[in-house]
């Protein structure tokens, strides 16, 4: 009787595992990534709205048509997605339903077609924010994914935690607030820029445009400019325990228009290109700034 | 007139008015109907056109970028006169709109500058027997929190005499002690903002496993160079540009506190 009983157990057992196992492949297999995509008709320039508050990638890119397209993907199981139009304002939003334990456990996925024109307010938690081909002015935020711009014009706002920045051809005015993300602001051709950040490094390497405000404050990285002989500019860089590296000084010439004459140290410098017609204001409390002639 | 010249008629003069030699031809020739036919379309059809559209701006951004990249253009030279009359620029000063905005600045600064220069050695200093005034006391760090400014040492008379003078505030002539620098950073700050950690303890995640490990790793750099700004300052009073990232660093600090809070980060 005993070795009959023994025999029952383990085919209990083995049936439960194997049920657990069932329950498990058919849950995986039950809950697969859901695909959406819905078109919202808009008249003039619409302004599109994007809260995600759970992981993921927010990608927007520009058409001809005078539509929305918001095609998302997720898991209907983990993440709600709420899309309402009301005029020309398109409101998104992604929530969680389940607490995640696991890095991208619960995430959302969107790929937005937008008219050329068109204002944007984004927002994600991790994973890439990319903009192409917009007009329009854009609020983007993010606390650990990075934000990457294209051919984009306007007031550009970019606020993140963690993620950095890359603009590249951009037009307009640029504000970007970090603690840990760095910016690049490639190709641009910026009249204004802001941006600042506690650790992360910063690079402009764009046009200087005549009357234009340009300002650069890391607190802990270093801040990296590269402007053309032909450029009209007064440069004044300061840093409190690191150190300006002035790699351009055959270039600058001291201020002539300022109260800033004699201003030359280890860190700190004040200089002009040209007439001085932009204004470059660059500091650092301990990283390294960098002057540069672009080759 | 053959068709030849009826057509040279055209393109010299136009469809409107035909001279009479080129309508009795268009009356009896019937392949120079179809081309008037179809010329009158194509002038009407274009003015129905809408008026020419200015491309976006960063189209020329791109457009210039790609020519330089190809080296097809080279950077321009910097124009010669853009210097303005010295009239021209004064009226600009005098604009309403600039005059009001200087206003509010000006009024913004001045509310900045009595916010940061608040005495802070009223409560620091005060000896136990010395009467605290409430709100003071809510503003004063504990003594047990580590990051908490450390009472400030005498400072030798000739600077106190001197430091007193330059208060607007005639209460502070009493006092004995110079505040460091760095220590009025955290007047007006309240001191859930200076140790917010305290109520950031939970856990729990409701969102992104991620972004809750980004943001507590850069409220531990904010922390980091908020104590290192303060430890420069002690050294390095004077410097004012340490003073304005340590100020920055606080202002850091605080939204990101309330983007934890806000995302429901810190529930139990």
């Amino acid at each position: 009787m005993i070795p009959h009983l023994e025999i029952n157990d383990r085919t209990v057992l083995s049936a439960v595992g194997t049920a657990i196992l069932f329950c498990a492949a058919a849950s995986a297999v039950a809950a697969p990534p859901e695909h959406k995509e819905q078109h919202f008709a808009v008249k003039g320039r619409p302004t599109v709205v994007l809260q995600n508050i759970v992981d993921g990638r927010i990608e927007v890119k520009s058409s001809k048509n005078a539509e929305v397209v918001v095609v998302s993907t997720s898991s209907p199981e983990k993440v709600a997605i709420d899309l309402e139009q009301v005029g020309d304002r398109i409101d998104i939003s992604a929530t969680g339903l389940v607490n995640s334990t696991q890095p991208h456990e619960v995430e959302a996925n969107f790929i937005l077609t937008v008219p050329e024109e068109t204002e944007l307010q984004l927002k994600t938690q991790t994973g890439l924010i990319y903009v192409e081909q917009v007009n329009g002015d854009m609020q983007l935020e993010s606390v650990a994914g990075d934000v990457n711009l294209k051919e984009v014009s306007g007031y550009i706002i970019v606020k993140t935690t963690g993620g950095s920045l890359k603009c590249t051809q951009c037009a307009g005015k640029l504000d970007f607030a970090s603690i840990g993300g760095g910016a690049q602001v490639l190709q641009s051709s910026l009249s204004r820029i802001n941006l600042m950040t506690t650790t992360g490094n910063l690079l402009y390497d764009g046009e200087f445009v005549r009357t234009g405000i340009y300002t650069m404050k890391s607190t802990r990285g270093s801040v990296e400019v590269r402007f053309s002989p032909t450029d009209s500019l007064d440069v004044d860089a300061r840093s409190s325990t690191g150190t300006v590296d002035n790699q351009a000084a055959e270039f600058l010439r001291p201020d002539a228009h300022g109260p800033h004459h004699s201003r030359s140290r280890g860190n700190s410098f004040f200089g002009t290109v040209g007439q001085g017609l932009a204004k470059v204001e660059l500091s650092s409390y301990s990283g390294t700034i960098r002057i540069l002639k672009r080759p | 007139m053959q068709c030849k010249d009826f057509e040279a008629v055209l393109e010299q003069e136009g469809l409107d008015p035909l001279p009479l030699a080129a309508r009795s031809h268009l009356g009896e020739c019937s392949a120079c109907q179809n081309l008037f036919a179809d010329l009158s379309v194509i002038i009407s059809s274009a003015k129905t056109l809408p008026a020419e559209v200015d491309p976006p701006e960063r189209l020329w951004v791109s457009l210039r970028a790609q020519m330089a990249g190809e080296g097809l253009i080279k950077q321009r030279a910097p124009a010669p006169t853009e210097k303005a009359a010295w009239w021209q620029a004064l009226s600009t000063v005098f604009r309403p709109r600039v005059l009001a905005t200087a206003g509010v600045g000006l009024a913004l600064a001045f509310a900045a500058f009595l916010t940061i220069h608040r005495n802070p050695v009223i409560v620091k200093n005060a000896t136990p027997a010395t009467p605290v005034a409430p709100a003071q006391t809510a503003v004063e760090p504990t003594a047990t929190q580590p990051s908490s400014p450390a009472p400030v040492a005498p400072a030798p008379a000739p600077q106190v005499t001197a430091h007193v003078k330059s208060r607007s505030n005639p209460a502070a002539g009493t006092q004995d002690f110079k505040p460091s620098p760095s220590d009025n950073v955290y007047d007006g700050i309240p001191v859930t903002v200076q140790h917010p950690e305290q109520n950031l303890a939970g856990p729990s995640i409701r969102g992104s496993v991620e972004a809750d490990a980004s943001l507590r790793e850069n409220l531990r750099v904010i922390n980091e160079v908020i104590a290192e700004c303060q430890k420069h300052l002690k050294k390095h009073p004077d410097d004012a540009l340490a003073r304005e990232y340590l100020a920055s660093a606080y202002q850091q600090k605080a939204q990101l506190v309330a983007a934890i809070l806000d995302s429901g980060r810190s529930e139990q």
